[in-house]
C-alpha cells in the first residue's frame, strides 16, 4: 500500500482528534479509553500468538500479571525508581516469565498448549494468594508512589492526572503496537506464520522450532508485561482478581476473535468493542457474561473473520461499485 | 423618663424572646443524643424490594457498592431490601432537609464484580457521572481498601458497614472519609474469646479459608483466646482453599483431634459445605462461626445439622432483651416479607436479623448523620459523625473520632430447637434450629485499641 | 499424631484409621471427578473437541437435580437430570459445535468458552445466585463406623455407583454394536462413514452420551456440595486436569489421573496442607513438560 497525501492528511486529523479526546470526553470516558488502550495492548501481544503463530494460549494473564506485579512492587519498595524503569521492568518481568515457560510449552501445541497455560496461569494465580509476604494476598499492592514523567531532565510531568496519563499510556501503547507489527513484517514474522500453517517445514527450514517458538512467546510476553504495568500504574493498584485472573486471558481471548483473528488490527478493534460494551453492559445490565458469551457463540458461528472480516466483506461488495 | 411600665414591657418582651431562644435551644441540645425513633417510620406497606422507585433529580445520592455480577451476585441481591427500606422509610417522610432544602434519597448501585480494579473503576464512575454524595458498602476488605481510598481521593464519606479487617482503618490505611459502622476483626475475636472465658469448652481447631481475611480471623482468634482463657488450648490449625471442593479430608482430621469446638471465619459457599459435611460426617460439636447463617441451607439441612452453631455477631435476636423500636421493625419488616416475590421471598429476607439487622441499623444511622449534617457535603459529615453517640437498634453505637470504627455491644448466639419464639404468632425458625441463647458482650468489653499512630490524631489540630 | 487415650488398644493404630479413612475419601472425590471428566475425555477422544462448556452442563445438572428433588426425590433427580442435560448436549452438538467443527480446534475451544459463559448466566437467571442445598435420600444418610471415626454412607454410594457406571461403560464399549462403531470410528470416522454409517448422528448421539455423563455427575455431587454459580469453575478445573493429565481422549487415563488427584489432594490436606491448593496444577505441569501427550495419551 502506497501512502499517499490523502492518507497523511487523515492521519494527521486522526492524532489532532485523539489529542483533542480528553477535553471534550471528561475524565470517565478519558480513563475508559486508557483501559481500551492497554487491552488492545494486551490483546495484540496475545495474538501474537494465536494469529500468527496459531497457538491458544489460555493463560495470557500471567505475563499480564507478572509483569504488573514487578512494576507495582518496585515502586512499592523503591519509590524513586523512574516511571520509565518501572515500566521497563514490568515489560521484562513478563518477557522473563516467558523464558522461564517456555521450555514447558514449546513441546506442546493445541488443546494440551492451552491447558498447559490453563494451568500455569493457575499456578501463579494461586501463588499471588498465597505468598501474602511478597504480594499482599487478595488486597494486592497498592498506593505505590507514581513518579513523574521525567523528559530529559527538562520538564516533569505528574502522571496521575487522568489526561497525561491518557497522553502517556497512548504513546507506549503506540510504540508497542508499532513494534509488534514491524516485528510482523520481518522475516521473523514469516518464520512465525510458518509455525502456525507448517510447523514442520519450519524445522527443515533450518530454524530451529522450539527456539523460534520461545523467542515469539518472549516477545509476546515482554508487550503482554507492559500492559500489565501499564495497568498498574493506570490503577495504582494490583491484585490477584484484577490482573492474574485466567478470566483476563479470556477477556484478551475474546478481544481478538470479536475483533478479527488472522489479522493485526483484529485485537485493537476487539479492545474497543468491548471496551465500549462493557462500559454499556454495566449500565444497563448485570449479565455481562451473557453479553460476552453470546457475541463469541455468534462470531464464529456467522463471522469467523470478526468485524475486521465483516468490514472486508462489506467493502467487497459495496466497495468496488 | 423611662417608665416603669414600659421597662417591665421590656423586660416581659426579653424573658418572651428568651424563652423562645431556650425552646429551641433546648430540644437542639437533646437531639445531641441521637437515637432511633420507631415512631417516625413510615406506613412501609407499599414496600416492595422488587419494584424500587428511584426518585431522580435534585437527590441525596447514595452510590450502593455491592457485587452485583458473577459468582458472588447474591451479595448484591441480599443487601438491595436492607437500603432501599431505609430510602423508602425517609422518602416516605419527605426525606432530609440537607443545604437547606428537602431533598429525597436515590440509591444508585455500583458493580464491584469483587474485583478491586472494577470496584475502583465503578466506584469513579459513580462520583464522576452520577455525582453520589456518599458510598454505601461493601463485602470483602480488599474491595473495601480501594473504595476507602476512591473516597479520600474524591473527598466523598464512605460508610463501609460490610468489611471487618482491622488493617482498614489503621495507621497506614486510615483516612478522614471513611467511617467502619460494622465490628473489626478484634472486636469480633474479642467477643468471641470472652464468650468461652467464661465456657467450659477448652480444645479449639481453627479452620479458615487460606488468604488474608482467614488467616487474619485465625490468628486473632488465637491470640485473644490466649488473652481470656490462658487454659484453652489450640489443637490444630488449618487454612482451606477458596471454594474448596471437598471438606471431608479436613473433616477426618479435625476429628482426629477432638476438638471441642470448631472456629471457622468462612463465608459461603465454604461455610455451608463445611457445616454439611461436618454434620454428615457426624462431627457434632459446636461451630462458632460468623457466616455460617445462610437461613435456607440450615431449614434444608433440618433440626439436628443445625444444632450448636455458635455465631459472633454486632446484631443477634434471641432471648437477649430487645428494645420496643427493635421488636416493632422487626415486625414490620416480617409482615412485608411474607408478600414479597421471589427472590426476596427466601427465608434469609423473613428477619432482619445478623448481617441485615445490622446493616440496617447502620444505614438508619448514616441517614441520622447527614439529616443532623443538614448537608451531604463531606466536612459536615465527619464532624458529625467523629465521635457520635447513637442509640441504635441494639444499644449504644460511638464512632470513635480518632479511628472511625464504631464501638458497640456484641452478641454471641447459640442455636438450639425448638427456638423459643421472639415473635408471637410469627415462628423465627421452623423446621432448623434458630439462635435462641444469645450473650450479650458490652461495648466496654470488646472495644480494640486505638491504632498508635492514630492517638493523637486530632490532637495535633 | 497423637491418639485419644480412650481409644488405644483398638485393634488398629489411630494413624493408620486416620489414614486409611483419608484414602477412602480420596477415592470417592477421585470416582466423582472421574464422573464429571469421562465424558469431557470420551467426547475428545472420538471426536477431538475438548467441550470447555461440560463444566458448564455439569453445573446445570446439579441445578436440575435441585429443582426435581425438591418436586419429587432423589432418585427421580438421578434419572431425569442427566436425560435433559443429555438432550440438551445433543443439541448443542448438532447446531453449534457441528457446524464450526471443520475450522479446527481454536473456534471450537472459543465457541464452547461462550456456551459455558451462556449457561452461567441462564443459570443465574432461573435460580439466582444464593447457595441451594440439596439433601441425599433418606436411606443415604448416616455413616457406618470404621473405628472411632465415622463414614458416611452418602460416599461409600457415590463408590459403588461410580464403579456400577464404570463397568456400564466398559460393557458398552465392548459388547454394543453402538460401543463397536463408536471404537471403529476412533481409529478411522472415513472408513466407518463408507461402511453406510451416519457417523454425524453417531457423532451427536455420542456427544450426548458425553454430556450424560456429565449429567450423573452433577446430580451426585449435589448432596456433597452446594449448589451455587461458582460450581462449574470450583469443580470444573480439575475435571480438566484430570482428562490432560490422563491423557486426551483415553477413559482409563482419566480413572487413573482421578484417582490420583483425589488421594494426593487429600493425603496433601492431611500431611502437607499449605501446599495441598498447589499439587493438582504443579503435578499437571510437571506431567505434560515431561511427557506432553498426558500418562495414557498418545495424541495431543
Amino acid at each position: 500500500m502506497k501512502i499517499t497525501k490523502g492518507h497523511f492528511i487523515i492521519g494527521l486529523l486522526l492524532l489532532a482528534a485523539l489529542a483533542a479526546y480528553p477535553f471534550f470526553s471528561g475524565v470517565v470516558y478519558t480513563n475508559l479509553f486508557v483501559r481500551f488502550l492497554i487491552f488492545a495492548l494486551f490483546g495484540a501481544s496475545l495474538n501474537l500468538l494465536l494469529s500468527y503463530t496459531g497457538l491458544l494460549n489460555f493463560g495470557h494473564a500471567m505475563f499480564f500479571g507478572v509483569g504488573g506485579y514487578a512494576t507495582a512492587l518496585l515502586l512499592e519498595h523503591m519509590p524513586n525508581a523512574g516511571l520509565l524503569t518501572a515500566l521497563f521492568v514490568g515489560a521484562s518481568a513478563g518477557a522473563l516469565l516467558a523464558l522461564i515457560v517456555s521450555p514447558m510449552l514449546v513441546r506442546v501445541r493445541d488443546t494440551a498448549f492451552a491447558l498447559m497455560t490453563l494451568a500455569l496461569n493457575q499456578l501463579l494465580f494461586i501463588a499471588c494468594l498465597k505468598l501474602r509476604g511478597i504480594t499482599y494476598g487478595e488486597d494486592g499492592v497498592g498506593g505505590f508512589s507514581i513518579p513523574p514523567l521525567n523528559l530529559f531532565g527538562l520538564v516533569s510531568v505528574d502522571i496521575t492526572h487522568p489526561y497525561n496519563f491518557f497522553y502517556f499510556s497512548l504513546c507506549i501503547v503506540g510504540l508497542g503496537l508499532f513494534l509488534m507489527w514491524y516485528t510482523t513484517r520481518t522475516p521473523f514474522g514469516s518464520i512465525m506464520i510458518g509455525i502456525r500453517d507448517n510447523p514442520n517445514r519450519v524445522n527443515y527450514l533450518g530454524f530451529n522450532l522450539p527456539f523460534s517458538k520461545t523467542v515469539i512467546f518472549t516477545i509476546s510476553g515482554f508487550f503482554a508485561g507492559s500492559a500489565g504495568a501499564l495497568f498498574a500504574l493506570f490503577q495504582n493498584l494490583v491484585s490477584p482478581d484484577a490482573v492474574m485472573h485466567i478470566q483476563n486471558s479470556f477477556t484478551a481471548i475474546i478481544m481478538v476473535f470479536v475483533g478479527g483473528i488472522g489479522t493485526f488490527i483484529g485485537p485493537i478493534v476487539g479492545a474497543a468493542i468491548m471496551t465500549g460494551l462493557e462500559n454499556l453492559a454495566v449500565r444497563y445490565t448485570e449479565k455481562i457474561f451473557l453479553f460476552n458469551g453470546l457475541l463469541l457463540i455468534m462470531v464464529v458461528m456467522f463471522f469467523r473473520g470478526g468485524f475486521v472480516g465483516l468490514y472486508n466483506l462489506a467493502k467487497a461488495k459495496w466497495g468496488s461499485k | 423618663m423611662v417608665s416603669s411600665k414600659k421597662i417591665r414591657y421590656c423586660l416581659s418582651v426579653a424573658m418572651f424572646i428568651s424563652l423562645f431562644l431556650l425552646a429551641g435551644i433546648v430540644p437542639a441540645a437533646m437531639s445531641a443524643n441521637a437515637s432511633f425513633n420507631i415512631d417516625k417510620m413510615s406506613d412501609m406497606s407499599d414496600f416492595d424490594p422488587n419494584a424500587v422507585q428511584q426518585p431522580t433529580g435534585d437527590t441525596i445520592k447514595i452510590g450502593y457498592m455491592a457485587i452485583l455480577s458473577g459468582p458472588g451476585a447474591s451479595n448484591g441481591e441480599l443487601f438491595w431490601p436492607v437500603i432501599n427500606w431505609v430510602a423508602h422509610d425517609i422518602n416516605k417522610r419527605g426525606g432530609i432537609v440537607v443545604d437547606g432544602k428537602k431533598k429525597l434519597i436515590q440509591i444508585i448501585k455500583g458493580d464491584t464484580q469483587s474485583k478491586p480494579a472494577a470496584a475502583k473503576q465503578e466506584a469513579e464512575r459513580l462520583i464522576l457521572e452520577e455525582k453520589v454524595h456518599m458510598f454505601w458498602g461493601t463485602s470483602g476488605s480488599h474491595i473495601a481498601k480501594v473504595l476507602s481510598d476512591v473516597a479520600a481521593k474524591y473527598k466523598v464519606p464512605f460508610m463501609n458497614c460490610l468489611a471487618l479487617s482491622d488493617e482498614l482503618m489503621n495507621e497506614k490505611n486510615f483516612n478522614r472519609y471513611t467511617f467502619q459502622t460494622i465490628s473489626n476483626t478484634t472486636q469480633w475475636n474479642m467477643a468471641l474469646a470472652q464468650y468461652y472465658a467464661d465456657r467450659p469448652e477448652k480444645n479449639f481447631y481453627i479452620l479458615c479459608q487460606d488468604y488474608l481475611y482467614g488467616h487474619s480471623m485465625g490468628t486473632a482468634f488465637a491470640k485473644w483466646l490466649a488473652v481470656y482463657k490462658p487454659d484453652a488450648k489450640i489443637v490444630g490449625e488449618d487454612y482451606h482453599e477458596l471454594f474448596l471442593k471437598d471438606f471431608a479430608p479436613f473433616l477426618t482430621k479435625i476429628m482426629a483431634a477432638r476438638p471441642d469446638v470448631l472456629y471457622t471465619a468462612d463465608w459461603s459457599p465454604d461455610g455451608n459445605n463445611l457445616l454439611r459435611t461436618a454434620r454428615n460426617m457426624g462431627f457434632s460439636q459446636p461451630i462458632a462461626n460468623i457466616y455460617i447463617t445462610d437461613t435456607d441451607t440450615q431449614k434444608a439441612l433440618g433440626v439436628e445439622a443445625t444444632k450448636n452453631l455458635v455465631v459472633c455477631y454486632p446484631f443477634i435476636i434471641g432471648d437477649n432483651p430487645q428494645t420496643p423500636a427493635q421488636k416493632k421493625l422487626m415486625t414490620e419488616w416480617h409482615k412485608r416479607w411474607l408478600t414479597w416475590k421471589a427472590p426476596f421471598n427466601k427465608l434469609i429476607y423473613s428477619w432482619p436479623d445478623v448481617t441485615i439487622g445490622q446493616t440496617l441499623a447502620d444505614t438508619y444511622w448514616m441517614f441520622d448523620i447527614i439529616e443532623r449534617a443538614a448537608s451531604t457535603d463531606a466536612e459536615k459529615i465527619i464532624s458529625v459523625w467523629e465521635g457520635d453517640e447513637y442509640e441504635g437498634l441494639t444499644g449504644m453505637h460511638k464512632m470513635r473520632a480518632e479511628d472511625h470504627q464504631a464501638i458497640f455491644p456484641m452478641f454471641v448466639g447459640a442455636t438450639g430447637y425448638p427456638t423459643k419464639e421472639v415473635y408471637p404468632g410469627a415462628p423465627y425458625a421452623d423446621g432448623f434450629s434458630g439462635i435462641n441463647k444469645v450473650t450479650t458482650i458490652p461495648a466496654e468489653k470488646c472495644t480494640p485499641p486505638i491504632p498508635e499512630g492514630l492517638k493523637d490524631r486530632l490532637k495535633n489540630k | 499424631m497423637k491418639i485419644p487415650p480412650s481409644d488405644r488398644g483398638t485393634i488398629m493404630e489411630g494413624t493408620a484409621f486416620i489414614l486409611l479413612t483419608q484414602g477412602i475419601h480420596g477415592i470417592s472425590y477421585g470416582l466423582v471427578l472421574f464422573l464429571a471428566a469421562s465424558g469431557l475425555s470420551m467426547i475428545f477422544g472420538l471426536m477431538d473437541i475438548l467441550n470447555l462448556s461440560h463444566a458448564y452442563l455439569f453445573m446445570l445438572a446439579a441445578y436440575f437435580a435441585f429443582s426435581i428433588a425438591q418436586v419429587t426425590n432423589f432418585w427421580v433427580a438421578l434419572l431425569l437430570a442427566p436425560l435433559a442435560i443429555a438432550c440438551i448436549g445433543m443439541l448443542l452438538e448438532r447446531y453449534l459445535i457441528k457446524p464450526v467443527h471443520p475450522f479446527g480446534h481454536t473456534p471450537e475451544l472459543v465457541l464452547t468458552l461462550g456456551i459455558g459463559m451462556v449457561l452461567l448466566e441462564v443459570v443465574k437467571s432461573i435460580w439466582g445466585t444464593t447457595m441451594l442445598t440439596v439433601m441425599p435420600p433418606e436411606s443415604l444418610q448416616g455413616f457406618i463406623p470404621i473405628g472411632y471415626l465415622k463414614y458416611p454412607v452418602y460416599r461409600i454410594f457415590i463408590i459403588v455407583f461410580t464403579i456400577i457406571i464404570l463397568c456400564g461403560l466398559h460393557q458398552l464399549f465392548r459388547r454394543t454394536r453402538f460401543g463397536t462403531i463408536v471404537r471403529a470410528a476412533t481409529v478411522n470416522s472415513d472408513m466407518v462413514s463408507a461402511l453406510g454409517i451416519n457417523v454425524p448422528r453417531i457423532y451427536t448421539l455420542f456427544f450426548g452420551f458425553g454430556t450424560w455423563l456429565a449429567g450423573l455427575a452433577g446430580v451426585v455431587v449435589a448432596p456433597l456440595l452446594s449448589v451455587h454459580p461458582g460450581l462449574a469453575d470450583q469443580v470444573g478445573l480439575d475435571a480438566f486436569v484430570v482428562v490432560v493429565l490422563g491423557g486426551l481422549g483415553s477413559l482409563w487415563g482419566a480413572f487413573v489421573a482421578s484417582i490420583l488427584i483425589g488421594l494426593l489432594n487429600t493425603y496433601g490436606i492431611q500431611l502437607i496442607p499449605t501446599v495441598a491448593p498447589l499439587i493438582t496444577f504443579s503435578l499437571m505441569v510437571l506431567v505434560l513438560t515431561v511427557k506432553p501427550t498426558g500418562l495414557f495419551g498418545d495424541r495431543q
